[in-house]
């Protein structure tokens, strides 16, 4: 799991852009979102979500505003901008290219010749 | 529970300038903790282990806090300076526009019962007033301003204060203007009558004036 963990915070920019690519969305409502896709297996850390924001923010991938719950929870949204779109689709381009090598060259003789076999 | 977890937040930014990016972040993320907080005794978690869940939660701040203090602005400094700067040439200037209302009574003193009294000597003396005047004015018009260097309240504050400030700025700069004239007018008055004994009854009046645009620029406030 610790591996995994570290894997994925590699690709803590592409997981928020892509939960933004749908709908405007804040902090917690995100975590939770990826909580529930990975069935609680996966969760960031509060300081790596706010971390990730400020430096997309920085880039101009995202952008903020504070929206105006009637519950008196005053929440920041957070949206994508058209450049953070844009880098989505390359990070998830750049993702899937370096998966298939990864897939590629961490197999072992024994399992490609099980392949070649079958 | 909800004021534990803001007084946890506190604790964290303990080191951080309180200006509005950092306030914000801290407000964010603390609405965070109390949403996740709900939910997890929605969970049916006792509060106790609600708030450790939920604290634990934050990971480590280090980056995300050196990223607020990074920003400190550096430029704050170079203000101050130049704001010492024009304290120390305007205590200067002062005393050198002071010096010089003294002096402007000597070419009448100095001249008198010569030929020169009627024309050179009140000539000169209002030369001597109007140097001493624009030196004053001159230093009032280059007091720099504050300019505000970042987000953070106290130079919100401190740029509100100057505002305030403007008021009694504006003050100083019409009285000083309004004795430079009064002495004008004394001295003016006082050639043409030769009244002595009475003209200085002008500065009373002088007084009387300035009171009232005092009053005026309080009940403006």
């Amino acid at each position: 799991m610790s591996i995994a963990s570290d894997l994925i915070r590699g690709h803590t920019d592409t997981i928020i852009l892509a939960h933004l690519m749908r709908e405007d969305s804040y902090g917690y409502k995100i975590n939770k979102d990826i909580q529930l896709k990975t069935d609680n297996k996966y969760e960031l850390k509060e300081a790596t979500l706010y971390t990730a924001f400020r430096r997309l923010e920085g880039a101009g991938y995202i952008c903020s505003y504070w929206g105006n719950e009637n519950t008196g929870a005053r929440r920041r949204y957070y949206t994508i901008s058209l450049e953070g779109r844009q880098a989505y689709f390359k990070m998830k381009e750049e993702w899937d290219e370096a998966k298939e090598l990864i897939d590629i060259l961490i197999q072992s003789g024994e399992e490609k010749e099980e392949q070649n076999g079958r | 529970m909800e004021d534990k977890l803001r007084a946890y937040m506190d604790h964290l930014f303990r080191d951080v300038k309180p200006d509005r990016r950092s306030i914000e972040l801290k407000e964010e993320i603390l609405q965070n903790l109390v949403d996740k907080y709900h939910d997890l005794l929605a969970e049916g978690k006792t509060q106790e282990a609600a708030y450790n869940i939920a604290v634990a939660s934050i990971g480590d701040m280090d980056e995300l806090l050196a990223g607020l203090k990074q920003e400190l602005p550096a430029s704050r400094v170079y203000d101050d300076e130049r704001m010492q700067v024009w304290r120390r040439k305007s205590a200067l200037r002062i005393s050198v526009a002071v010096a010089l209302y003294i002096m402007c009574l000597l070419p009448p003193i100095l001249l008198s019962d010569t030929r020169f009294e009627n024309n050179l000597a009140p000539a000169l003396m209002f030369t001597l007033i109007g140097i001493a005047t624009g030196l004053l004015i001159y230093n009032y018009m280059t007091k720099p301003y504050y300019q505000r260097m970042d987000d953070s309240i106290v130079e919100e504050f401190k740029e509100w204060q100057q505002q305030t400030d403007a008021n009694r700025r504006a003050f100083r700069a019409i009285s000083s203007a309004l004795w430079a004239l009064i002495v004008v007018i004394y001295i003016l008055v006082s050639f043409w009558t030769f009244a002595w004994h009475i003209t200085w009854v002008i500065f009373l009046i002088g007084v009387a004036i300035e009171g009232i645009i005092k009053a005026v620029f309080e009940l403006k406030r």
